[in-house]
């Protein structure tokens, strides 16, 4: 047994099956239970990396602004960058280093569920090297792996279903709204793309595995609505960027221009309070893209005079 | 400067996040979430019948080592993208099924079940069909192996079944549902079918009808093949106790806890019961008492690694093969126990001996072959077709 096996998987599968135990041998609970348990335990990392994302949401206008400003110069968009990330207190860094600290331990729960699970004789057989000599782990293998009239060691549809449901739910709040084609396209491609290979992949593997993914994007979209909403669930994205539709542009904070311009179909926002008074409203539902109503255009100008 | 180096933490996170994933789940993918199988070899006028990793039925003259292989056996459903979940192979794409118990042989007839859930039986001579049980459709996937008496087939299933079939044409005679799935291979003694059963409990039918004699109650699933040896029943558990009741009425004789599951049947040599088990010891206790005559530990073995395959004993010899692929032999005589032969792969499958030559199947699909006297390691004999 190796050093991971010996120090996250283990404990983790006798827990895994102390608690089932506990549920009077029900599997499902335990697995429910135990990924409530985990995301419980690294709450603290998982709110710092919405709250990172949340606060890199709310400064996309300004990143924005500084790209279309410092567009030939990439070294002094990068300073740019950095001081804005710097003044508002955001670790573009730490998002990463938080999903990586977390990962181990989803990949040990899963690595549980599915050694506990011993859906075939090889499993049931590994499962033995895992055991602590408890005489309650040993007289709960194997394990039922019923759950609401499931099998869990067998794939099942609606939980397949629910993965892909649940994870785009979470993808779609936890999506930074962007003005920008490739950013857009990028955001869209891992919203449909996350969802859909997890959901094949419930197809394919034992749907113990399918459940904890439910749980694990449940709980993730509780946290995430507590900390900024339903995001861009609920929020209107901008459609169409093409050439020929009017786009949005900032100036610096730093430069106070209280003027607008509509010129060759491009609206040029340049003051913070509009800034301010436009996030207020809903950042996207403010300004019409895509050729917007006219009016609105006018009343929007008639505001920020 | 800053930015850079910034950059470079955040690419290097990214791809060690990326390995991780990558070897997380190509690991959790070969650990024990795909069905192989591990059948072991019966031998019958020479020719080593064998249910392969491939998925098939085969039969290999021991005289020159010509191999003869039936069709593969019939695949159930798809388990999905990766078969992670089915009885196929993991990640592979293949469609064997997987075969755990041992072909039987008997009146010139060969039968072999699959993990897909079907019972075949072959003719020796030629390997061709002579039936399939269920004709349509499939039972649950079947692990245990099959045996026959008075022309009567009996074999347990996942579905928690013991079937009686015509072992002629394959009729369905009777069955017994026990209260949960059926891993175990049954044993036939005195007219009565001992089955141990995923429900804890270990039954005792009657041979005829499949009805109920009686059932012990252990503390865990049982999955070893049951012993039975004058009049006594000896079954381990994974309650880590091996048990010993009166055949007739099952009263408790005695039991002996070990460190961990008894997976497979003990072997009773020279009035000496020797039992592996997955804690890595082999078990010599008094048959009658359960008094313990010696352990074999790790004083005497040299890599503790769990008896998960089926020992044999020849002579005075009893064979064991640990799953680091170690083989032993304990002389019964001195009990004396001699490292006989390390393989590179694991070995879980049941061992078995033939004139002088020891033979088990391994992962790389081949028959490996180990002379009991001198230990010498004989060249395998591969088992891929084509």
């Amino acid at each position: 047994m190796n050093i991971w096996e010996l120090i996250i998987q283990q404990p983790l599968t006798n827990v895994l099956i102390v608690i089932s135990h506990a549920f009077g041998g029900n599997f499902g609970v335990s697995i429910v239970i135990l990924t409530i348990l985990v995301n419980l335990a690294l709450l603290p990392l998982t709110l710092s990396q919405i709250r990172s994302s949340k606060k890199m949401m709310e400064l996309q206008p300004k990143l924005a602004e500084l790209q279309k400003k410092f567009a030939k110069d990439r070294q002094k968009l990068a300073q740019e960058q950095m001081k804005l990330y710097k003044e508002s207190g955001v670790k573009p860094a730490g998002c990463a280093l938080t999903m990586i600290i977390q990962m181990p331990v989803w990949f040990a729960l899963y690595q549980s569920i599915m050694l506990a699970l011993a859906a075939v004789p090889e499993g049931l057989l590994n499962l033995s090297r895992f055991l602590y000599p408890w005489d309650v782990v040993f007289s709960s293998i194997p394990m039922s792996p019923y759950f609401l009239g499931m099998d869990l060691a067998t794939p099942n549809i609606v939980l397949a279903i629910l993965v892909g449901v649940a994870m785009w739910v979470q993808q779609k709040m936890s999506t930074m709204p962007t003005d920008d084609p490739r950013t857009s396209s990028q955001n869209s491609m891992m919203l449909w793309m996350m969802p859909l290979l997890f959901t094949f992949m419930s197809l394919s593997f034992p749907s113990g595995l399918a459940l904890y993914w439910v749980v694990n994007s449940i709980f993730r979209i509780v946290l995430q609505y507590r900390v900024t909403g339903w995001g861009t669930l609920l929020r209107r994205t901008p459609k169409d960027t093409g050439a020929t539709k009017k786009y949005l542009k900032f100036e610096s904070p730093e430069e106070k221009k209280m003027t607008i311009v509509d010129k060759d179909g491009q609206i040029v926002i340049t003051d913070k309070e509009s800034l301010k008074k436009s996030q207020k409203k809903g950042f996207f539902d403010k300004f019409k893209l895509g050729g917007g109503n006219k009016d609105d255009q006018e009343q929007d100008q008639d505001q920020d005079k | 400067m800053k930015l850079k180096h910034l950059k470079i933490v955040g690419l290097i996170s990214l791809l060690i996040a990326a390995i991780l994933t990558l070897a997380i789940f190509g690991f959790s993918c070969v650990s024990g979430l795909s069905a192989v199988g591990w059948s072991g070899g019966t031998v019958s006028n020479g020719v080593l019948y064998v249910g392969s990793m491939e998925g098939r039925l085969a039969a290999i003259n021991l005289t020159d080592q010509s191999i003869l292989r039936a069709e593969p056996l019939k695949v159930a459903a798809q388990g999905g993208l990766f078969s992670c979940a089915s009885a196929l192979s993991c990640g592979g794409g293949t469609s064997r099924v997987p075969i755990y118990g041992t072909p039987v042989v008997s009146d010139n007839i060969v039968y072999v079940a699959g993990y897909s859930g079907k019972i075949y039986a072959y003719n020796t001579i030629n390997l061709a069909s002579r039936w399939i049980f269920p004709r349509d459709g499939y039972l649950s996937p079947i692990v245990g192996g099959l045996v026959i008496d008075q022309n009567k087939l009996y074999i347990g299933c996942a579905d928690g079944f013991v079937y009686c079939l015509d072992a002629t044409t394959g009729d369905l005679l009777s069955s017994y549902q026990t209260g949960d799935k059926i891993w175990g291979t049954p044993i036939v003694a005195d007219d009565t079918v001992y089955i141990g059963s995923f429900d804890k409990s270990l039954y005792a039918l009657n041979a005829g009808d499949l009805t109920l004699k009686w059932k012990y109650k252990t503390e865990s699933s049982i999955i070893a093949q049951p012993l039975v040896k004058d009049g006594i029943v000896y079954i381990g558990s994974f309650d880590k106790n091996l048990y010993a009741l009166n055949a007739a009425d099952k009263t408790l004789l005695w039991t002996f806890t070990g460190g961990n599951w008894f997976w497979t049947q003990p072997v009773i040599v020279n009035d000496m019961l020797y039992a592996g088990c997955l804690d890595g010891f082999i078990y010599v206790l008094n048959p009658n008492t359960g008094a313990t005559i010696k352990i074999f530990d790790n004083e005497e073995i040299s890599a503790i690694s769990a008896f998960a395959s089926q020992p044999t004993s020849v002579d005075n010899y009893v064979i064991f093969a640990s799953e680091v692929g170690i083989v032993y032999r304990i002389d019964t005589s001195t009990q004396e126990i001699k490292q006989l032969a390390v393989l590179t792969g694991s070995i879980t499958g049941p061992l078995m001996v033939y004139d002088g030559i020891i033979y088990f199947q391994t992962q790389d699909i081949a028959i490996q072959r180990i002379d009991v006297e001198t230990g010498a390691l004989l060249p395998s004999i591969s088992l891929i077709s084509g």
